[in-house]
């Protein structure tokens, strides 16, 4: 049997490479990824879990995080092409109306 | 004994003053109001004055009694009781007769000399605001009122030398005035302050310290004398406090006869002479005092010689005489300078006067070598004058001989040699300097054709009265080997003055001495200037001619130096110190500020890591804590 | 009746100005109305200073529950220091707003009532959380004014001043929730009443100096005592007129009279203890300040400078602890509001005639303006301590006050007679006297109208009248002092 523990260390991979993505990128598509992935990422955990417990709680909370991705991808898209179409890029660095600090 | 008189002398002239002044501002606001009715308010009330004290003289001489009015509590705190009460004895009763009489004169005397100044009005009730300061100050029943009368004939001596305000430098030397005379001010407070707690807080009056002086400690008795002497140095323009009396000749030459010859001057001499209890015990700081009258004596003497303005050699001149008046209190003989000041009123009164006549007369000219180029016949004053200038010499038959002589023989007697040559010496100097002046105006030769010049009757009136004045009021107190009777001396005997008791023949070998003296000091004023070449002037040059240079050294030291410092408090300690240190520790806050809002800066990302790295840190924590 | 007169006089002058907000736009009404409103409170104030008996105690107290969870009461009342004290803002004000009449908005005239208010209450509390509440009540009109009516750099100052004395104010008020703890602590019940406090004992040395200085911070930077008044010399050369003439002349007395209120009853060991220290920073403030006022081009610093040397002066007096210092402080406080009022006021006007900058361009005001310049000059003098004006009366006493606490610090205390002749005689000769060359801005200034000769004459009056009759004056509050001295202190009973 594959152990736990990997399946668990591919999950926290998932969910990092997602952090970071979203942290570290500045493309809105690549941001929108990343945060699905890290969904994915612990998607991966739960089911793991539930797996090797043999509980199926898990699965059910797993299967309302799909739902609630696929609804949010909707509303996330939907943002973009707002977002896209008042400054013409998909740069996020450049939505900085509300900095304090210096002049922007 | 209780009398009600005493406040009306003061009251007239005050009340006299309230009315011109409210005249003044309604001649200058609405209608113009006449000279006629300025002149007579202010010389009316003087007279009133000169009436009540001759009065109440008349009767002190009958019964012996003295006069005392007490009109209200002025404060009463704690242990200290100051009535606003009024002191008629011998000795204010003396000063106030001469300084309501010259008084007067001078006031008759100024409606001709300022004839035609928009400011007449003002110029009265200044004049007889001075007036009413003088008279508190000699009527005062305990040193607090004494100091009212004192700050207030500063006051209206700044108001008056600022007569003519319009040109800064008059207004600069009143201000001098001032301020000298406060320095002044600041030792006779404080002279005032040590002596109340030095006696043990009793009451404030003159009797009240007289009796309780035994109380003190000789050393505060000491600080309290010194003390109250800088008073006296600053008002009556001794050695170091006199820089601001030759500024004050910028007033208009009526004050300069009344306040600074006659009366305001003297103050200091009548201080020292209240305070005879006082001073007759400390006689080391009478000695001093003494000295001091003497080097200002001999330092104003010399300068006077090379001056040539008129007002400023007489103003000079007047120094001198008040040196000649402290060695007389220095040494304990208080009624030979109230003496001295006495016929001084007179004959200074009116050599002031006469040089405002002849100022007038050559049309404003106060440079003696010009008024000798533009000479004028004006008789009278010329007449006057020359006897003023021999009375002031100390020639044998003028009152200045008398007076002058006494304190001579004082200074001897106590063994005060050193003052005795210095006093001698001036009394050549001054003889040398005042025939130099007299000359110059009037003898030396002039290419100019003299006309006669007219002078009012109320110039010359005065003029006269006062030269009368000037001979015989040395008569008065006639030295016994003359046949006289010492009246002033016997009138001010609660002063328990020292007396002049040598023998007969020093008396007279003194007495020709110092006429000897005189003559040497008129014959080569004669020598030198009686056929001078007025045409080509002394200019005030060199170390002399330049007043020792004492006005610069006080201007660098004092007043230079003042001003930088304040500058200094200005722009590097208020503003880079102590505020600079306010606003820095305000600008940290708001530079914090700036600092911590950089965290705010709009980026979503940013805002994501941050999230991260606190979820991370509380887990972190969470298992720690609960040990997972 | 008659004890409900004081909350009368303290909360009149702001129902007038909130009425007035809501009902009138017109100024002229409402400065007509506000004007009546002082004369009113005038008369009110007279009437009490007749009916006020000088003994030691409180008269005319109101003291009901305000705050009864914590004990705080509105409890006011007037005795001897606040008696002079309110006599003098009476008088003060109705002339101010004569002398600043012309020209001015609706907002100037509301937030003077509001001052008035605060400084009335500030005045009368003898609660010190109500005292606290007036305190910061009097500061938030005059940062209105000095922002909205003020020159230069008015925003920037009015800021300044506003958090630098609300930052002593946060010490004072930490120091009082301290106070008020303890005395929960040590009594079982709450009171901020000045005389409950008085009777704390579990307060340790230490604790108690740190209390002293919280305090003391918050009065010493309106007063100013050196080195806490660099604010001055910004807010009196930006401000408005009437906010300078409030903030000298009234306010900063306040703090005097705080220390006295509340300081010596609630720490009288340390007030006595650390007595020298400030006396000697007032005698140095006198000087310093003094001396700095002299090279000052700006006629308003120049007064700012001059006033805070005089404030010094005061609170020298008052802590020099016996009866003539501190008596004589009380008679220079009203002395020098009155002469420094008056100064402020009619340079105010001088600025407001003729735009002037500096004391350069002045000159020649003498001619134009002959009862202004005799008006001047007799304030002028009262300032310098003329005999004859209640200056020299006040300076006098505080010398003789110095000198017995300590003869050195006396003889310095003297100095006062020199250091104000000579920058007011030299600011006296260059801004009004001498003349001014033809074509300068000063010749359109006018002399004074009817109405502000009407205000100034009884100032003038009180100057000679305090100067010559001292002692009925001095008589009201003279007994408080001396039941502060004996009773709080315990100095006379030692002497």
């Amino acid at each position: 049997m594959i152990s736990l523990t990997s399946y668990a260390f591919v999950a926290m991979m998932l969910f990092s490479i997602g952090a970071i993505g979203v942290i570290a990128r500045r493309n809105i598509f690549v941001i929108y990824m990343s945060i699905e992935m890290m969904l994915n990422g612990i998607n991966l955990f739960l089911v793991t879990f539930a797996r090797y417990h043999f509980n199926m709680d898990p699965q059910v909370i797993t299967i309302m995080v799909i739902a609630i991705a696929a609804a949010e991808a909707a509303i996330f898209l939907s943002v973009i092409i707002l977002l896209y179409r008042s400054r013409k890029s998909l740069d996020t660095d450049i939505f900085n109306t509300l900095k304090q600090g210096e002049k922007s | 004994m209780n009398t009600n008189l005493l406040v009306w002398i003061i009251l007239a002239p005050l009340l006299g003053a309230i009315l011109n002044a409210g005249f003044y501002f309604y001649h200058i606001k609405k209608e113009k109001v006449s000279e006629l009715t300025f002149s007579l308010i202010g010389t009316g009330t003087p007279l009133i004055s000169f009436l009540i004290t001759l009065t109440l003289f008349l009767r002190m001489n009958e019964e012996g009694i003295i006069f005392k009015q007490e009109l209200f509590t002025w404060l009463d705190i704690d242990k200290l009781h100051i009535g606003m009460s009024l002191l008629g004895d011998n000795l204010s009763i003396f000063m106030s007769m001469f300084v309501t009489f010259v008084g007067w004169l001078i006031h008759i005397y100024a409606i001709g000399y300022m004839r035609g100044d928009n400011g007449f009005g003002k110029f009265f009730a200044y004049f007889n605001l001075f007036l009413a300061s003088m008279l508190i100050l000699v009527l005062a029943d305990n040193p607090i009122i004494l100091f009212i009368g004192w700050e207030g004939v500063g006051v209206c001596s700044y108001l008056l030398i600022k007569f003519y305000y319009g040109k800064a430098e008059n207004v600069i030397a009143a201000n001098k005035a001032f301020i000298v005379n406060r320095v002044g001010d600041f030792g006779f407070i404080l002279g005032i302050v040590t002596l109340f707690f030095a006696l043990g807080e009793v009451d404030l009056s003159f009797s009240s310290i007289e009796a309780n002086i035994g109380n003190a400690s000789s050393e505060l008795l000491v600080l309290s004398g010194v003390l109250l002497f800088i008073g006296a140095m600053g008002k009556s323009a001794q050695i170091p406090l006199y820089v601001w009396l030759p500024d004050a000749m910028a007033g208009p030459t009526p004050i300069s006869a009344l306040i600074h010859a006659a009366t305001m001057v003297t103050a200091g001499v009548y201080m020292v002479a209240r305070f005879h209890f006082l001073y007759s015990g400390i006689e080391e700081i009478g000695l001093l005092i003494a000295y001091i009258g003497a080097f200002s004596a001999l330092l104003a003497a010399i300068i006077a010689t090379r001056q040539t303005d008129i007002k400023k050699i007489l103003a000079y001149s007047t120094m001198s005489q008040l040196g000649y008046m402290f060695i007389a209190v220095g040494l304990g003989f208080y009624s030979t300078g109230l003496f001295h000041v006495f016929t001084h009123a007179f004959f200074k009164a009116m050599l002031f006067m006469g040089a405002g006549g002849v100022i007038l007369a050559v049309h404003h000219r106060q440079n003696i070598f010009d008024i000798a180029k533009h000479r004028a016949i004006t008789p009278i004053i010329k007449f006057t004058f020359l006897i003023g200038v021999i009375a002031i010499s100390g020639v044998p038959f003028f009152s200045g001989f008398f007076s002058k002589d006494a304190i001579l023989a004082a200074a001897f007697q106590e063994g005060e040699y050193l003052i005795w040559a210095m006093a001698i010496f001036t009394a050549f100097l001054t003889a040398f300097y005042m025939f130099r002046l007299y000359f110059i105006v009037f003898v030396a030769p002039t290419k100019h054709e003299v006309k006669y010049e007219y002078t009012s009757r109320t110039i010359t009136i005065p003029l006269l009265l006062l030269a009368v004045g000037a001979v015989a009021a040395g008569y008065l107190n006639l030295p016994t080997i003359l046949g006289g009777e010492h009246l002033v001396d016997t009138w001010l005997i609660q002063l328990k003055s020292n007396t002049i008791h040598m023998s007969h023949l020093t008396e007279w070998i003194l007495m020709i001495l110092s006429v000897v003296v005189a003559g040497s000091g008129i014959f080569v004023a004669y020598k030198k200037y009686a056929n001078f070449d007025i045409y080509h002037p002394e200019e005030e040059t060199g170390l002399i001619g330049n007043k020792f240079y004492i006005d610069d050294i006080y201007n660098t030291l004092f007043v230079q130096s003042t001003k930088k410092v304040s500058t200094f408090i200005d722009k590097v300690i208020d503003e880079k110190i102590i505020d600079g240190f306010i606003m820095s520790s305000s600008n940290t806050f708001v530079n914090i500020g700036k600092k911590v809002s950089m965290t705010q800066n709009a980026n979503v990302r940013f805002y994501a890591a941050f999230m991260l790295v606190g979820m991370t840190c509380i887990f972190i924590y969470l298992y720690i804590t609960l040990g997972l | 009746m008659s004890s409900d007169i004081l909350s009368f006089i303290i909360f009149l002058p702001a129902l007038v100005a909130f009425a007035l907000m809501i009902t009138t736009k017109d100024v002229n009404t409402i400065r007509n109305i506000a004007f009546l409103t002082t004369t009113v409170i005038l008369a009110l104030v007279l009437k009490i200073y007749i009916e006020f008996i000088p003994s030691e105690g409180m008269q005319f107290v109101t003291n009901v529950p305000w705050i009864e969870t914590y004990g705080i009461n509105y409890y006011v009342g007037l005795d001897g220091f606040s008696l002079t004290i309110l006599m003098m803002i009476a008088i003060l004000i109705p002339t101010s707003y004569l002398l600043l009449w012309e020209g001015r908005t609706k907002g100037y005239w509301l937030n003077m009532l509001l001052v008035q208010t605060g400084v009335t209450g500030t005045l009368l509390s003898l609660d010190i959380v109500l005292f606290y509440f007036f305190w910061e009540v009097m500061l938030l009109p005059v940062f209105l004014m000095i922002g909205s009516y003020g020159f230069g750099k008015k925003i920037f100052t009015t800021i300044k001043v506003t958090v630098y004395t609300m930052a002593g104010s946060l010490l004072m008020f930490i120091a009082i929730l301290y106070l008020g703890v303890a005395y929960h602590n040590e009594f079982g019940v709450w009171s901020f009443a000045y005389n409950e406090l008085m009777k704390i004992t579990t307060i340790e040395y230490s604790t108690r100096v740190w209390l002293f200085l919280a305090f003391l911070s918050a009065f010493a930077i309106k007063i100013p005592i050196f080195p806490l008044h660099t604010w001055i010399m910004d807010t009196y050369k930006n401000a408005p007129t009437g906010a300078v003439f409030l903030l000298s002349s009234i306010m900063a007395k306040l703090g005097v009279y705080a220390i006295v209120r509340f300081m010596i009853p609630i720490f009288p060991e340390i007030y006595i203890e650390f007595s020298i220290y400030f006396v000697a920073i007032g005698l140095f403030g006198l000087v310093y300040f003094g001396i700095a006022a002299l090279m000052q081009d700006d006629i308003k610093r120049m007064f700012a400078y001059s006033s805070a040397s005089h404030l010094s002066f005061i609170a020298a007096g008052i802590f020099s602890l016996n009866e003539y210092g501190i008596n004589g402080a009380l008679y220079l406080t009203i002395a020098h509001a009155i002469a420094t009022g008056a100064l402020f006021l009619l340079v105010g006007l001088i600025h407001e005639e003729t735009g002037f900058k500096t004391i350069k361009d002045l000159g020649g005001i003498a001619k134009q303006a002959p009862i202004l310049t005799f008006i001047f000059a007799i304030m002028l003098f009262a300032n310098v301590g003329l005999p004859g004006t209640n200056g020299f009366v006040s300076e006098l006493l505080i010398i003789f006050g110095i000198y017995e606490f300590n003869h050195t610090l006396g003889y310095i205390s003297a100095i006062t007679v020199v250091v104000g002749a000579s920058y007011m005689l030299w600011m006296f000769q260059r801004a009004i006297l001498q003349d001014r060359p033809e074509g300068s801005p000063v010749l359109k200034m006018r002399d004074l109208k009817i109405k502000e000769i009407i205000g100034l004459t009884p100032w003038v009056f009180l100057v000679f009248l305090m100067g010559f009759y001292p002692d009925i004056f001095i008589d009201k509050f003279e007994p408080t002092v001396t039941h502060y001295l004996n009773d709080i202190l315990h100095i006379g009973a030692a002497k």
